[in-house]
């Protein structure tokens, strides 16, 4: 069964007829882990297209032209169609995603929170006593960021894109995340 | 004296059923609602007539946050408040009172999660990212929600929460924060505020109500209700793509991984669309997948060199 599973596994990972199509939308370097530290093993260019084979936190492993390895999650866009394919790669992912063995997944008294309550909620004080109770300072937020070695950074708020340019939106991309997908 | 009573009793009734019942779109039967009570009630206030207020841009600068006046709420008369809020100066002291009753209403939802350290970690991680803002000074506050359905929800003023059913699919700190700094990003652009000025419904009743009320407390309590749909009413997709590029980069400020806010959306496109946990998500917000492609448009070359950020995943509570 165990090796029935890891077969299941690799071929998950590796038969390129599980993978969609996709294209490059910037330049990137193609790594062989999902993180920023990992060796660089070359560099895809924009418009190139490759296999989108499996995603993993804000990374996507792609092949194509003999090669491998992960890029940016922004970096990459599917061609396929949002419907088959991407239910593929969430098979893909399905047999390639880490999973938590401590993660709980409830099965019975789900407490969801829909309109209807929503609607119907009625003013809680006490709650909104209890929030108060937990905020947080600036003194201790920053104390925090300072004692885990949280540096801020630089970067200006990124425009619309939709303002700057009137392109017309392509038709029918779609990325592997899609519904039902990854 | 008993049709006033009626009166009283029915307005904010029909106010909570307006606004979160039925769609914005349908002023105009708002209008004849309005029209026959008049009629029947002979009031003594008329509606204003009242325009739709055009979606401001949604790249306002936002006013440096005036210093709230101790105790200041008593005085002011209600009818200033009412012509802040459908005016579009509405003062922080006044957002935020707005954003602590549907708070308040949303916790009568889903309370918080009992969990002390679970509350003050997200509370010192969501300031640290509001405190690379343009409003640091807001009263910041933030919470887990026991709650399965996988959401998050913001309320003007600086209140935050996310469901404990999406904090459980959060693998490390940099999507915690990720997540917080778009609900920061609806706070910052006021969108929900916005959203209760473009209803012409509020305008209209409001100015009905604001003869009756006694107090800018009541005054509040009538506007909004009892109800907190509006948290999770659909805000345009504009406003969630702005706070979207407004979370990604507050993510980056704070020295976190920018790209954890794209991986938690991947995360949440995972999740099957019938799934009874995603419902109002999706129901409310473009499809992740849209989302992501918004991103990937908005940010082309501009993350380069922005120094490599933290994940904070060893350190991340974890929920019991």
């Amino acid at each position: 069964m165990k090796a029935t599973l890891a077969l299941l596994s690799v071929c998950l990972l590796s038969a390129p007829a599980f993978a969609a199509p996709g294209v490059m939308l910037r330049d990137d370097d193609l790594r062989t882990a999902p993180a920023a530290n990992a060796a660089a093993v070359g560099r895809v260019a924009k418009g190139a297209t490759v296999d989108i084979v499996a995603r993993q936190g804000g990374w996507t492993r792609i092949s194509g032209g003999g090669r491998s390895g992960w890029v940016r999650i922004l970096s990459v866009r599917t061609t396929a169609p949002a419907t088959g394919l991407g239910d593929v790669l969430g098979a893909v992912e399905a047999g390639t995603a880490r999973r938590d063995p401590g993660k709980v997944v409830a099965v019975a008294g789900v407490r969801g929170l829909d309109e209807e309550e929503l609607k119907l909620a009625r003013f809680n004080a006490a709650e909104l006593q209890r929030l108060s109770g937990y905020a947080s300072s600036r003194a201790e937020a920053e104390a925090y960021a300072r004692e885990v070695g949280l540096r801020p950074a630089k970067l200006a708020y990124l425009p619309n894109p939709k303002r700057q340019s009137n392109q017309p939106k392509q038709n029918g991309s779609a990325f592997p995340w899609n519904e039902g997908g990854l | 004296m008993n049709r006033v009573r009626v009166m009283r009793k029915t307005l904010p009734t029909l106010l909570v059923a307006i606004v979160l019942g039925a769609g914005f779109a349908q002023a105009g039967d708002l209008e004849e609602i309005l029209k026959q009570m008049m009629r029947g009630q002979s009031a003594p206030a008329q509606p204003a007539p009242t325009q739709p207020v055009p979606p401001a841009p949604p790249a306002v600068p936002t006013r440096p946050a005036p210093p709230v006046a101790p105790a200041a709420a008593p005085e002011k008369p209600r009818d200033q408040l009412l012509k802040a809020l459908l005016g579009g100066a509405t003062t922080q002291e006044e957002e935020v009172r707005i954003g602590q009753q549907i708070a308040g209403n949303l916790l009568g939802a889903a309370p918080l999660v009992r969990d002390e350290a679970l509350q003050r970690y997200v509370n010192r991680v969501g300031l640290w990212v509001a405190l690379q803002s343009e409003r640091p000074d807001l009263p910041w506050h933030f919470g887990v929600i026991d709650s399965d359905a996988i959401n998050a929800f913001a309320a003007p003023g600086g209140y935050v929460f996310l469901t404990k059913g999406l904090y459980r699919k959060l693998r490390n700190e940099a999507e915690l924060a990720g997540v917080l700094g778009h609900e920061i990003g609806h706070v910052l652009r006021q969108h929900h505020l916005k959203l209760l000025r473009q209803s012409q419904g509020i305008a209209a009743l409001g100015g009905f109500l604001g003869r009756k009320v006694k107090d800018e407390s009541e005054l509040v309590q009538n506007l909004i209700g009892n109800g907190a749909e509006i948290v999770a009413r659909g805000l345009d997709k504009d406003a969630e793509y702005e706070a979207d590029r407004i979370g990604m980069v507050l993510t980056a400020r704070a020295g976190y991984d920018v790209y954890a806010l794209p991986a938690v959306l991947a995360e949440i496109g995972h999740v099957p669309r019938n799934d009874k946990s995603v419902s109002l998500l999706f129901k409310t917000h473009p499809p992740p997948a849209d989302r992501l492609e918004h991103l990937a448009e908005a940010v082309g070359e501009r993350l380069e060199g922005v120094p490599e950020g933290q994940s904070g995943e060893k350190r991340f509570y974890r929920l019991r």
